[in-house]
């Protein structure tokens, strides 16, 4: 067995770092020494086998599903990102755990197929929640985002509805899509943006849009993201812009 | 400064623009992707690692030391989140090193090279933290600084480490007679 020293310079002449008095101070030891050869050689070998392992391709669409799954990440003035919502729970919003907020919007949800849950976020007030179903004909509309995104296509509208933005879906899909909707950390779910086989409207007949108020987002020009869920995981995705301020 | 360079993606992903984020992403899915695999030696949890690491970055970038390296940063995250991972798999499923892997290891390289499946199942056997230096070192191709960068250890001890890490790989080797 090889002492410290010597195992120290096999190592050392293994990464190219030994100077010239240590390469000869190697030398003489492994002309003396038959297991420092040894150990050498076997530690050689299995250096240069090691190295040259290729790095591997990265599944398909990682890189994507990163991105989708990203929350909205424009830092606020004066708040840090390292104090906004965990994306790690941002990951699992589907579990029981990250849907904190569910049992408190449970009290204000209207018949119909729209319903909203905080997921992320500041704490609203109350009246934040009681955002309407049915869109308000004098809502003026701001900004419209084509989807085409496989299994989800159609329009995603966004509308001032007085001092409150409201989000109008005209989209179709094979399978029931939820949306999440994130505005710089101000996180809602929306459930069953349609249900599959087409549009559905919040009376849940096909063909009417399903509109969904935004309660606390703010109007200051910046981007609104909505990503849209099917079954757990982001199908798509869209950006608008919020008006300034009203 | 290249206007992609490191410092300047972050700076744009911390302001919020997803293009620069996604700059990010495309730079160093793989190495991150790979780190993971070494560590877990299983596809599907080295993506879900990978992916938990960009989105905590992304997270606690306003906690990122510009001064240090972005991608020592980074790195050091997915080792943090892989050693996680091993254990919360320990209690279910302890890797003996023996049992048929899903991670396409060195003998990719050379197909029925013995030396290489040795040296795979060899890497499953030693502790999370020798496969940790193998792979910094030989599957990343990092300098000793950035090791220490990621691992937080002076470079001394991690060069000691490493040399501990290749010696017990070669003492399995030797074990097995696969040398």
């Amino acid at each position: 067995m090889a002492d410290s020293g010597q195992l120290a310079l096999i190592n050392a002449e293994i990464d190219g770092e030994l100077d010239a008095a240590q390469r000869a101070e190697l030398a003489r030891t492994l002309l003396a020494d038959t297991k420092a050869r040894e150990l050498r050689d076997g530690l050689r070998r299995l250096c240069q086998t090691l190295d040259a392992v290729p790095l591997l391709d990265p599944p398909a669409g990682l890189q994507e599903s990163i991105l989708a799954a990203m929350p909205q990440i424009a830092p606020r003035p004066g708040r840090r990102l390292a104090d906004r919502p965990s994306v790690t729970a941002w990951k699992h919003a589907s579990t029981i755990t990250a849907w904190r907020y569910a049992a408190l919007l449970a009290g204000i949800l209207v018949a119909g197929g729209v319903m909203f849950q905080l997921v992320r976020g500041p704490t609203p007030q109350p009246t934040e929640l009681a955002g309407t179903i049915a869109l308000d004909p004098a809502a003026t509309l701001v900004d419209t985002a084509h989807i085409a995104s496989g299994p989800v296509s159609g329009h995603v509208s966004l509308y001032r509805d007085r001092a409150e933005l409201t989000l109008r879906f005209e989209v179709t899909a094979s399978t029931p899509i939820d949306a999440r909707v994130s505005s710089e950390g101000h996180i809602l779910q929306i459930l069953g943006v349609t249900r599959g086989g087409g549009g559905v409207s919040d009376s849940g007949a096909p063909g009417v849009p399903a509109a969904a108020a935004l309660p606390g987002v703010a109007m200051h020009g910046q981007d609104i993201t909505v990503t849209f869920i099917s079954d757990g995981h982001p199908i798509g995705s869209a950006t608008l812009r919020a008006p300034g301020s009203p | 400064m290249k206007e992609d360079d490191d410092g300047v993606l972050v700076q744009q992903c911390r302001s919020g623009d997803r293009t620069a984020c996604g700059k990010l992403v495309l730079r160093y899915q793989k190495p991150v992707f790979n780190a993971a695999l070494r560590m877990l030696r299983n596809v599907e949890d080295a993506r879900d690692v990978a992916q938990t690491t960009f989105l905590k970055a992304f997270e606690h970038l306003a906690d990122y030391d510009a001064t240090r390296k972005f991608y020592s940063w980074l790195y050091r995250i997915a080792l943090n989140e892989s050693l996680d991972a091993l254990g919360a798999r320990k209690a279910f499923e302890p890797i003996s090193g023996d049992e048929e892997d899903a991670t396409p290891g060195p003998e990719q390289c050379a197909e029925g090279d013995q030396l290489s499946r040795a040296i795979d199942q060899a890497l499953a056997r030693i502790k999370p933290e020798y496969r940790a230096v193998i792979t910094l070192r030989h599957f990343m191709h990092l300098s000793y600084q950035d090791m220490g960068d990621i691992l937080m250890l002076p470079e001394k001890t991690v060069k000691s480490r490493l040399y501990e890490a290749r010696q017990l790989l070669r003492e399995d080797l030797v074990l097995r007679g696969a040398t």
